[in-house]
């Protein structure tokens, strides 16, 4: 393993700045496996080659000099997939216009951001990446695994949807801020129209686009083509027509989730998930019908208006109710103790634990596209993991070792040596000072 | 003459004595079969809980029941006294963003004169949620900058404030800066730190110190002239005989190591709040016999060097150099939560015996009340909460709850909108 | 009133700076033979003992004092026990410009809402119009042995077009070298108008590079259909690019970061740009790349970790030590790396810093013949005039100076230059911490005295040795002094005002006599006279 530490000098950083390579080999073994998907294994081994993993089940033997973790008496789980955050990045919103389409997070990410850091403490190991919720049609979000140490264009998940960041309700009416310029939208009718217009737009600019290719291949015309001009705004939009990108809505209410879904139908694009959806219990219906998930806080609630029916209970009834729903952090917070919100949705919902732990893992790995590479644990998955003390929906579990493609990225235990080392250091130093002072 | 008022006043007194006992006859409610975990004391597995009216009659094993009492088989179950939320503003927040909802803060710098429980709405819909979740009691506190109000202790129960007030006031609540966090690619504002705040305190304390003896001095000789009524520092008189802790919201830990200094100076009861970098200054507060509150768990550390898990091992720390605790949810929205701050804890180390006390009996403690509440002992009031397991745990549900020995409503804005809309389908 | 005015004048460096007293001009002067000095031509070996013929403002010949006979016109100048390098060049800085001027818009009710809008679009402002040489900034760059200079603006998205100017005198016009050189684009935002975030801006970029295409395509149809097609519209915001993006002139991204610089690599790939990438502080994170790029480089010395920087959010610690060690070895790691770049100023306040860094840079491991190359032969090469400047050969423009010891040392300084032939001579060493003469410790009052009004500002000075911290408090606010030096009875300080938002650095020069102190203060762009007295004792 490579394991490079910049300034060891320094010695207090050395905790987090300490960079991995890529595609590990690694054998977890003797954990109680909670894959997700296939039951629980007690005692359980997995076997993770080049990053991937190889073996789930009991007495795998690891090759000669093969990195081993002792998982005895602990959990081992998923890596956490956190569905709605804005971390990594060095730009919330392109708050000056209504309708951005044209920009994306990737260019404004930031890989050195201490969230991601906080994301791997919670055995979060991917996330979307979103544009705020400032614009009706924000920007381009993305996928991201916490690789804390590696470069931007490093922890960029590819096999994800192209995701286009929607926003409906209080948000893109600016309705809890001071903003220097009134800007339309003001009302929900301006935000569905606004969306509209856009659409149309991109409509007759798609087909200006098609007579102009028609044009140049009939060999009738003699006359000189101009190509009209190519407008990043309008591709954005014409990639949600052409499929290749789909919407992520950021809504609270039920009729405004319901009107966007005619919309969406009546200007023919996709959209895969509901954000925040805090009435989505209101309309379990018409979302299963649809088949578009929800991604939602498990109980953050009544912080503004639209937010003051998003009852505990939306999470685990949208799920007895068939439909695809995970639990987000939006924060840089929360993300740390996803776990503790899945718990939460037994309570309240009446969830068994392993539909608890859906919500954190498959579920969110789903709406993301990612369910090939990460969600569960299984062979041929990436070997992206957490392994937690308790199990992962008690209240006192504590996330010890996040593991990303075979490697560690997070220890507890190394953590802890390092911090005891650092005092002791700092000690000697003070009682140093304080003698040369005598 | 005078004697035969007196004699119809006693006679007035002992037929509305009679009228009131022949109405209300003791109410014996018994909790049978369930694990009692009475906070203070050993577990009691398969015990009896005896209730009568508003108050424990009894806790233990063999336990006489009377047989008028009213039996609640709660076989399987467990048995805790009511939680207390050290700090929140339930009841004073209703919808965050909605200035017209919220009412614990006010502007200005000093605001001794605040009482928040004048502000308390009892049909708030954050209380019955809390109350769900099997807290009983709270403190209701006021935010703001410096000196902020009042705060009172309420139960979750009742149909007027005052219903619901226990002890009102219960500490004058001063805020200290907090350490900026880096926002972004901004840069962080240059710290500030407390040492202005507490030069502002002294001086104010100084005259309330003045007016006081000018108000004593007033009263005994007539000609002297009485001082001019000033609302701050008629409040704050209280804080100055140490009749009135002063509640101190601090964070950093120069900050704390100062505010030690102070009240000790001032010689004030005094109450810290936040003291997210207390582990630093465990010692130092240890010796200083302060009880802390702390904010909620759900929180970063004040600064990266406080690592990772600093907010989560203050409680470790704190509980090893002897310093009194207690968990709050400092929320209205989330006041429900306030039992997983006290778990979160304990999974970084905190015995799990400590934190629950640090949601029960140490509150109790810490606000003067224990005589009466914060845990299961005869004589208490009965705040008691049945639960299918580990009151900590998320997983945990809560299957009843008593306040002054009444049973609770259970349901909640939560339920109520669910089953409005199970009809749907 | 009075005091708003003086407040205008500190902040709003403005276009008000008229009374210039520099005197000489370019000329060509006369023929000179510089004698027995140690040549380091750079591009060629170093030559022990020569001597350099400059005539009519080029470099005639040079070589070993046997070779060369020198010419009776000439004008000898002894250098034994100099050495002559090439002029060095500064790559990037924003020498000559003053800050615009800054809109004060009349806030009613919240601080929050601000009405200022900022299009960040400026492609077509050519610096060599906004610019103002000033002579003492010219002898503070001439002292540091710098002869050479691109001028760029930092204000905007796209910043507008630098020059390349030759530090001969103080006529704009004849000092340019080239002009413009390039066009800049720094990845900031907008105010007030999209874009407000750097997500914004690439999209804007890409947006308008691809309208510049269309454009000039839109055009070139037009003139080769002759008629038949409607007029392209006149747009002097694309017509401005079109140089760039489609004729491919120049582009230097300005790049705060590590994200910047591959944000940058992406555009350079994605569009074809003929381009540099400047300030790149962060350059040696993504050598790599930049190894694989080949894009020509100019490294700012300017040490301060970007806000986004992973050393700036673990900690204070770790933040001074990345100020004082890693961010330093920028262009060591680079050089390990096999980069080539230049070095330049960009960011840094003043010419002695860049030379203060330029030694902390040494200090952190990069060869000196390696820095010596980063700021004469390769940042001539990238900005196009390797075949002029940059080395000591016949026929390139006379960009000569002559060093005591050896360049970028403490102890060594620049005693002559020689700007396009034209003879600078340096005024007298640097101050080198003297003894105080006196202690100025105490209060002081006085008054700043600056083209637009009066202010009053009170001093407190602590002094240890000769080494002068304290504070100079006035109506906007208390300011710390840092870095004060009393060499004698001279006094130097420099404090970093905190106006509005805005942090600008000034610098005290001046003398201090029994109660008195008088002197100068110079801020990005202007100048004020500052005039203290000593303080009464126990007055408030």
């Amino acid at each position: 393993m490579r394991k490079i530490i910049i300034f060891s000098s320094i010695f207090f950083c050395m905790l987090f700045i300490t960079i991995f390579a890529s595609g590990q080999d690694l054998l977890i073994k003797n954990g109680t496996i909670l894959t997700v998907t296939n039951g629980t294994i007690q005692k359980g081994d997995i076997l993770i080659v080049g990053g991937i993993i190889k073996k789930i089940g009991k007495d795998i033997e690891a090759p000669e000099g093969m990195k081993i973790i002792d998982a005895s008496g602990k959990y081992v789980i998923p890596g956490i997939i956190d569905s709605h955050t804005h971390i990594a990045l060095s730009a919330g919103n392109e708050s000056s216009e209504a309708i951005t389409p044209e920009v994306r997070v990737r260019d404004v990410l930031n890989a050195e951001d201490p969230s991601i850091y906080t994301a791997l403490t919670g055995g979060v190991t991917m996330v979307h990446t979103m544009h705020g919720s400032g614009n009706p049609i924000g920007g381009q979000n993305i996928v991201l695994k916490m690789k804390w140490g590696r470069p931007a264009e490093e922890i960029i998940v590819n096999e994800a949807y192209r995701t286009l960041k929607f926003a409906l309700g209080e948000n893109p009416k600016r309705s809890n801020f001071f903003t220097p310029v009134v800007r339309y939208p003001q009302s929900r009718m301006g935000v569905n129209a606004i969306i509209r217009r856009e659409f149309m737009k991109a409509k007759n600019y798609m087909e200006q686009w098609e007579r102009y290719e028609k044009a140049k291949n009939s060999k009738k015309s003699s006359i000189l083509l101009i190509p009209p001009r190519k407008d990043l705004r309008m591709e954005a939009l014409a990639d949600m027509f052409r499929g290749k990108m789909i919407a992520r809505c950021h809504a609270y209410r039920a009729d405004e989730i319901l009107e966007f879904i005619k919309l969406s139908k009546e200007l023919g694009f996709k959209v895969v998930c509901f954000e925040h959806a805090s009435e989505a219990f209101k309309i379990a219906k018409e979302l299963e019908e649809e088949e578009i998930g929800i991604s939602v806080f498990l109980d953050n609630w009544a912080y503004k208006v639209e937010a003051y029916d998003g009852i505990a209970y939306n999470a685990g009834y949208c799920t007895k109710k068939g439909v695809l729903v995970s639990l987000n952090s939006d924060s840089s917070e929360r993300i740390r103790r996803l776990f503790n919100d899945a718990a939460k949705a037994m309570k309240y919902g009446g969830l068994s634990e392993e539909a608890a732990l859906k919500l954190i893992t498959i579920n969110p790995a789903l709406q993301l596209g990612t369910e090939k590479i990460a969600g569960s644990l299984e062979v041929g998955k990436h070997g992206d993991i957490a392994i937690f003390n308790e199990h992962p929906l008690s209240a006192y579990t504590r996330c010890d070792v996040t593991i990303i493609e075979g490697e560690i990225y997070f220890d507890r235990a190394q953590y802890l040596k390092e911090r005891e080392e650092m005092e002791k250091k700092k000690a000697e130093e003070e009682k140093k000072k304080r003698g040369g002072k005598k | 003459m005078k004697k035969k008022v007196i004699i119809f006043t006693a006679l007035l007194i002992l037929i509305s004595l009679f009228v009131f006992s022949q109405e209300k006859s003791p109410k014996f409610t018994a909790i049978k079969g369930a694990t009692i975990i009475p906070v203070v004391g050993e577990d009691i597995p398969e015990g009896i809980i005896l209730i009568k009216d508003n108050m424990i009659e009894a806790v233990g094993k063999d336990i006489t029941i009377p047989s008028e009492a009213k039996i609640i088989d709660a076989q399987g179950l467990f048995v805790y006294p009511g939680m207390i939320d050290a700090l929140c503003y339930i009841g004073l927040a209703e919808i965050g963003s909605l200035r017209s909802t919220v009412d614990y803060r006010e502007t200005g710098r000093i605001n001794p004169q605040l009482r928040t429980v004048e502000a308390l709405r009892p049909d708030s819909v954050h209380i019955p949620i809390a109350r769900a979740n099997g807290i009983t009691a709270a403190l209701v506190a006021p935010s703001g900058s410096l000196i902020t109000g009042q705060s009172g202790l309420i139960k979750l129960f009742g149909w007027t404030p005052d219903e619901m007030v226990i002890k009102s006031p219960v500490a004058m609540h001063i805020e200290f800066p907090r350490i900026p966090r880096r926002r972004r690619e901004r840069e962080a504002r240059p710290l500030e730190d407390s040492s202005k705040q507490i030069e502002e305190l002294k001086k104010i304390l100084n005259d309330v110190r003045y007016y006081g003896k000018g108000k004593q001095a007033a009263q005994k000789r007539l000609l002297l002239s009485h001082p001019d009524f000033d609302e701050s520092l008629e409040s704050l008189l209280p804080v100055v005989k140490s009749e009135l802790p002063v509640m101190i919201s601090v964070h950093a830990d120069k900050d704390i190591k100062a505010a030690i200094k102070f009240v000790k100076e001032e010689k004030l009861k005094a109450i810290f709040f936040g003291v997210e970098q207390a582990w630093r200054v465990a010692e130092d507060l240890g010796k200083a016999g302060i009880p802390v509150i702390f904010g909620p768990l759900y929180d970063m550390p004040q600064k990266w060097e406080d690592g990772y898990d600093g907010i989560f091992r203050n409680p470790v720390v704190l509980h090893k150099a002897g310093v009194k605790f207690a968990f709050s949810s400092r929320s209205s929205t989330l006041a429900k939560d306030l039992p997983y701050h006290a778990s979160k804890a304990a999974a970084f180390g905190l015995d799990r015996k400590e934190a629950l006390k640090a949601v029960t009996i140490y509150p109790a403690e810490i606000f003067g009340v224990d005589k009466i509440m914060g845990s299961l002992e005869r004589g208490k009031v009965a705040n008691i909460v049945l639960a299918d397991g580990d009151i900590l745990e998320q997983r945990t549900n809560i299957k009843r709850v008593f306040i002054d020995g009444k049973e609770m409503d259970l349901s909640n804005k939560y339920t109520e909108l669910l089953e409005k809309f199970k009809k749907r389908n | 009133m009075k005091v708003n005015k003086c407040f205008s004048f500190i902040i709003c460096i403005s276009i008000l700076f008229i009374f210039l007293s520099i005197s000489s001009s370019a000329r060509v002067g006369p023929t000179y033979a510089i004698v027995n000095c140690k040549i380091i031509p750079v591009s060629a070996p170093e030559i022990p003992k020569g001597v350099i013929i400059i005539r009519d403002g080029l470099i005639e010949s040079l070589g070993p004092s046997e070779v060369i006979s020198i010419p009776e016109d000439a004008e000898v100048i002894e250098a034994e026990g100099l050495t002559a390098y090439p002029g060095l060049i500064d790559a990037h800085t924003s020498l000559f410009i003053e800050l615009p001027k800054k809109e004060t818009v009349q806030t009613t009710g919240s601080p929050l809402i601000s009405q200022e809008k900022e299009s960040g679009r400026y492609p077509d402002v050519m610096v060599f119009k906004v610019l103002k040489p000033k002579k003492s900034k010219i002898e503070s760059f001439h002292k540091i042995g710098v002869t050479t200079v691109l001028v760029a603006q930092e204000k905007g998205i796209y910043t507008g077009q630098s020059v390349l100017l030759n530090l001969n005198g103080d006529e704009k016009e004849k000092m340019v070298i080239k002009n413009p050189f390039a066009l800049h684009i720094s990845f900031s935002t907008a105010k007030g108008v999209y874009p407000a975030s750097v997500m914004g801006t690439m999209a804007l970029l890409r947006q308008s590079f691809l309208d510049a295409e269309h454009y000039n395509t839109y055009k070139s149809f037009f003139i080769k259909a002759g008629k038949g097609i409607k007029r392209p519209e006149y747009n002097p915001f694309l017509e401005a690019l079109v140089p760039f993006t489609q004729d491919k002139k120049p582009i230097v991204f300005n790049c705060k970061n590590q994200e910047d610089i591959k944000r940058a690599l992406g555009l350079i790939k994605e569009f074809k740009l003929n381009a540099l990438l400047s300030g790149a502080n962060e350059a040696w994170r993504v050598a790599e790349y930049l190894k694989k790029a080949e894009i020509p480089l100019l490294v700012s010395l300017d040490f301060k970790p970007p806000y986004s920087s992973i050393y700036v959010n673990q900690g204070e610690e770790l933040k001074k030590k990345a100020e004082k060690e890693i961010y330093p070895a920028n262009a060591s790691n680079l050089h390990k790396s096999g980069v080539k770049f230049a070095l330049t100023s960009y960011g840094l306040t003043t010419a002695d810093k860049f030379l203060g860094n330029i030694q902390n840079a040494l200090k952190a491991g990069l060869p000196k013949e390696e820095a010596l190359k980063a700021l004469t032969i390769h940042p001539a090469q990238y900005l196009g005039v390797g075949n002029l400047i940059g080395s000591l050969e016949p026929g390139k423009i006379a960009n000569v100076i002559l060093v005591s010891g050896e360049i970028f040392e403490d102890k060594s300084r620049v005693e002559k230059v020689f700007v396009d032939g034209v003879l600078f001579k340096m005024k007298k060493p640097p101050q080198k911490a003297k003894a105080a003469a006196l202690n100025i410790a105490g209060k002081w009052t006085g008054t700043v005295s600056g083209p637009m009004g009066e202010l009053e500002t009170t001093v407190e000075f602590e002094q240890e040795g000769n080494k002068i911290i304290g504070t100079i408090s006035s109506n906007f606010g208390i300011w710390e002094i840092t870095e004060g030096i009393l060499s004698g009875e001279e006094l130097d300080f420099t404090f970093i005002a905190k106006i509005m938002d805005e942090t600008v650095e000034m610098t005290f020069s001046g003398k201090v006599e029994k109660d008195l102190i008088e002197g100068t203060v110079d801020f990005p762009g202007g100048s004020a006279e500052l005039q203290l007295k000593k303080a009464p004792e126990n007055s408030f």
